[in-house]
This record gives C-alpha cells, sequence and structure tokens, in this order.
C-alpha cells in the first residue's frame, strides 16, 4: 500500500474484498466451496466409519490391538499429503484420490482415539453391568458406547481437521473440477492474488465453521447432555 | 519407562509380515502393472541404493534442516508472544483475534502464494513451516501462563520476589509443560508443512520433492520407500526426542508426572 511492495503481489484490503464479493456474486466462490466440502463430506464420512470400527476392534480384542496398533502408530505420524502422489498414480487424477486420501488420513486419529476411549472405559462399570445380568451386546451398547463417546468425539475432530487439511493440499495435486485449493493453485498462474486471498479467507471461514457450529452442538446434544463432560 | 511387552514385539512382528506378506502377494498377483505396484523387495532395494550414493542423507538433512529454521524461528516469535498474551492484556485482547482467524487455515492453503511472495526453493518452506508452527507455540504458551497457579504467584511475592524473579522461578517452569506440549504439536504440523511444501515449492532436495519428482518417472519404489523413511522420522522425533526433552525438563522438575506417550 506504501509502494513498497508490488501491489500485483500484494493486493490491498480493498481489492481483495471487493475481489470477495465479485466472486461471491458471480457464483464462482460458492460452487467452488460446495465442491470441496461434498469431497469432504464424503470422504470424511469414509474415514470416520473406517476409524471408528478399527479403534472399537482395537479396544475390544486384544489379539487386534497387538496386530493393528503397529500398523496404525507408524500410518499415523505420516502426513497424508505424503501420500498424494502414490494415490494419483493408483487412481488417476480427479475426485476418486481426493476423497480416498482424506478419508485415509482422518482413519488414523478416529482410530487412534476410539481405541482410547474403549480402554478408559472403567472395569467397574462393566463388571456392575455384567453382575446385573446384561448380556455382551447390552454391554457394548449401553456401557462401552457411551463411556467412549467422549474420546470418539474427540478423535472426530482431530479427523475432521486433517481431512480439512489435506484436502485443500491434495485438491491443488489432482486436478479435481472444482475445489477451493484448485481455485489458489489455478489463480497463481494467472498472478491473481485477491483471488488467492480471498480463497484462503474462504477456507479459514468454513475451517472455524465446522469447528463452532458442526462440533460444538453435536457435543452439547451427545457427550455433555449424558453428562460423560462437564462444560 | 515402560519395557515394551514380549507380547506386543510378537504383534508387531506379525503385523508388519502380514501386511508385507500380503502387499507382496498382491504385488506379484499381476492385477496390476508392477510399476505401479512393486514388490517390497525392490522398495527396499530402492531405499539401499538410495543410502548407498548418500541422496537418502542429503534429502533427509536438507527436510530436517527447513524444519529446524522453521521450528526455530516460530519457538523465538511465538513463545515470547504467548508470554506476553499471558502477562499482558492489551497485548491478548489484541493478538487473540487475529490468532484464531488465521490458525485455522490450513498452512498448505498458503503454498501458492508464499511462492509467488518468496520464489520457489528454501523460503517458502521455511516460511511455509514457521505459518504452521507459529499458532500451536502461541496459543500454547499463553494457555500455559495464564494456568500458572494465582497462589505460586502471590507466595512468591509475599516472600519479596521482584516481577523478574517471579518471571523466571515461577511463570516460566510453571508454563513449561504446556511450551512442551505446543512445540510437541507444532512439529507434528511443521512436519506436514515441511513435506507439502517441498512437494510443490522445493527444486532440488527434500523428502517431500523426491516423492513428488519420483511421480514423474513412475518410481513407485523410491516414492514407498520415502515415505516410510517419512514415517520413521515422525515417529522417531516424537518417541525419542520430545519424550527425551520432557523427562529432562518437565518431569525432572516435578511439575508433571510420567507423562504418557
Amino acid at each position: 500500500m506504501l509502494g513498497l511492495m508490488p501491489p500485483k503481489l500484494f493486493p490491498g484490503v480493498d481489492r481483495i474484498v471487493a475481489t470477495f464479493w465479485r466472486l461471491i456474486a458471480s457464483g464462482v466462490l460458492p460452487a467452488h466451496a460446495l465442491g470441496t466440502l461434498a469431497r469432504l463430506a464424503v470422504g470424511f464420512a469414509l474415514g470416520a466409519v473406517a476409524g471408528v470400527l478399527l479403534g472399537l476392534v482395537m479396544g475390544r480384542s486384544r489379539w487386534a490391538e497387538d496386530v493393528l496398533l503397529p500398523l496404525v502408530s507408524v500410518g499415523n505420524p505420516i502426513p497424508g499429503l505424503a501420500y498424494a502422489p502414490l494415490f494419483v498414480i493408483w487412481f488417476g487424477l480427479g475426485n476418486l484420490p481426493a476423497v480416498l486420501l482424506v478419508g485415509f488420513a482422518a482413519a488414523f486419529p478416529v482410530a487412534v482415539n476410539t481405541w482410547t476411549g474403549v480402554r478408559a472405559v472403567k472395569a467397574i462399570w462393566i463388571r456392575s453391568a455384567v453382575a446385573m445380568g446384561a448380556r455382551e451386546r447390552q454391554i457394548f451398547r449401553k456401557v462401552v458406547l457411551p463411556g467412549a463417546l467422549p474420546a470418539v468425539m474427540t478423535g472426530l475432530r482431530l479427523g475432521l481437521a486433517r481431512a480439512w487439511r489435506v484436502l485443500v493440499a491434495v485438491e491443488m495435486l489432482t486436478s479435481v473440477p472444482l475445489g477451493l485449493g484448485w481455485l489458489i493453485f489455478g489463480a497463481r498462474e494467472f498472478l491473481a492474488t485477491d483471488v488467492m486471498l480471498a480463497g484462503i479467507a474462504v477456507i479459514g471461514l468454513v475451517g472455524l465453521g465446522l469447528e463452532k457450529l458442526v462440533f460444538e452442538p453435536l457435543e452439547r446434544l451427545t457427550v455433555v447432555r449424558w453428562g460423560m463432560l462437564a462444560r | 519407562m515402560r519395557l515394551p511387552r514380549t507380547r506386543s514385539v510378537v504383534g508387531a512382528v506379525i503385523a508388519f509380515g502380514a501386511s508385507a506378506l500380503a502387499w507382496e502377494v498382491f504385488a506379484r498377483s499381476g492385477s496390476l502393472p508392477p510399476a505401479i505396484t512393486p514388490p517390497v523387495e525392490a522398495i527396499v532395494a530402492a531405499v539401499a541404493q538410495m543410502v548407498r550414493d548418500g541422496t537418502l542423507f542429503v534429502h533427509v538433512g536438507y527436510t530436517l534442516a527447513r524444519i529446524g529454521a522453521g521450528l526455530a524461528l516460530a519457538a523465538l516469535a511465538g513463545v515470547p508472544l504467548g508470554m506476553l498474551m499471558g502477562r499482558v492484556r492489551p497485548v491478548e485482547r489484541f493478538v487473540l483475534p487475529l490468532v484464531s482467524v488465521l490458525s485455522p487455515i490450513p498452512s498448505l492453503a498458503w503454498v501458492p502464494l508464499f511462492i509467488l511472495w518468496f520464489g520457489l526453493g528454501n523460503t517458502a518452506s521455511v516460511a511455509l513451516v514457521f505459518y504452521a508452527a507459529l499458532f500451536p507455540l502461541v496459543l500454547n504458551t499463553w494457555t500455559g501462563v495464564c494456568a500458572v497457579n494465582r497462589l505460586w504467584i502471590r507466595a512468591a511475592e509475599s516472600m519479596g520476589a521482584g516481577p523478574g524473579a517471579i518471571f523466571r522461578h515461577v511463570v516460566l517452569p510453571g508454563a513449561l509443560p504446556f511450551v512442551i506440549a505446543g512445540l510437541r504439536q507444532a512439529f507434528a504440523r511443521g512436519w506436514i508443512a515441511v513435506v507439502g511444501g517441498e512437494m510443490i515449492a522445493a527444486t532440488r532436495w527434500g523428502l517431500g520433492w523426491v516423492i513428488f519428482d519420483s511421480k514423474e518417472f513412475l518410481n513407485t519404489d523410491v516414492m514407498l520407500g520415502s515415505l516410510a523413511v517419512i514415517g520413521l522420522l515422525g515417529l522417531g522425533f516424537e518417541r525419542l526426542v520430545f519424550a527425551a526433552l520432557e523427562r529432562r525438563t518437565v518431569e525432572r522438575w516435578g511439575l508433571v508426572q510420567g507423562a504418557r506417550p
């Protein structure tokens, strides 16, 4: 703004805001955001289901824990994005590798936290349910599941945050048809820094919105209401 | 430290053996071309080759240097900022909204912009690590300073400690567990950022770059080998470096007992 830096590279706030409104009015930004959100929803759903199942199996069976835990703990610290080129080779370009990678990356924190949650269920709760004549299924449904839920929620939260991070980056690499990551990456070719910054702002807003509008109410409705977690 | 049980060691061996075997069967079944799914020995040979000609060490060195520089800069900026936020009200009121808007933006979303601003190469990767690592450090340090027990400060005051002494002997050690937890998170985030940043912004060396570059030549064995190196390094840093750091400082001063991994 002081002319120290070329305005092409560092556009003023007025430019960014104007571009932001222009892109929203023309429907470009909403279309890209919807594409990204749809991909996030499908990928995260896959990852959440796989992660919860994996975590439950690991938590309930010693044998499964011994075999699966080493695999999960080595896979967990590898950045999901590092798999992106491999997924592109295996599954081609477009939506499929992006969705699969998102699910893959999200499954690890969900599995680890579900496993921790199941193990944190107090043995005395299970024993008292057994003493009251509960069967295996009932113990699982009425004791283990609610007991593990706070940790599972934490895992889902971490998984969603990770999925969101990976998705934005992977959209840059797999040339999906519509997506916020692709929007930013494509705008670089035209030196449209205002479009890039507007896209980044939307990414930040959506990330904040997912946390505040999806998870906090969900947590209130389940964990806090059942008295598993004081707020 | 808990010794690993023989049971879990056996389990780990079975797990890795079984998955290697499954991969081998899948790779040799011919359902997909071997260029896409290389057998295990090809992956091992690729890593061995990279070790022998020394390129692996150069890649690892570059990646570690980038994340080290980014983390160091983030710690130099983030820890004092977090401390200031915890101790000085106006700073907190000014910085906190900025941090909470910027921190949910994935660092990799900035890559294309950072390339335009800093050019291809090291600066963009280091800046990316800095961005990714800054927020966990600031937020954790701030929480840590706020969580220092009021009683400790008042006790120190009544024993005649000045502000400098209180800061050095009460606030600093009291906030340290949080700072170290922040450093741990910052490393995890920086590790993702450096690999992703190298894929897009690096020009010659780096573990992320080598994966991306091998894709061009369909060297899937090199890609899978580098992935394994990335995973092992990340796990190693988490388990060895940060666990040791925690034992050396925080546990020794008796602030947390036996922090579990």
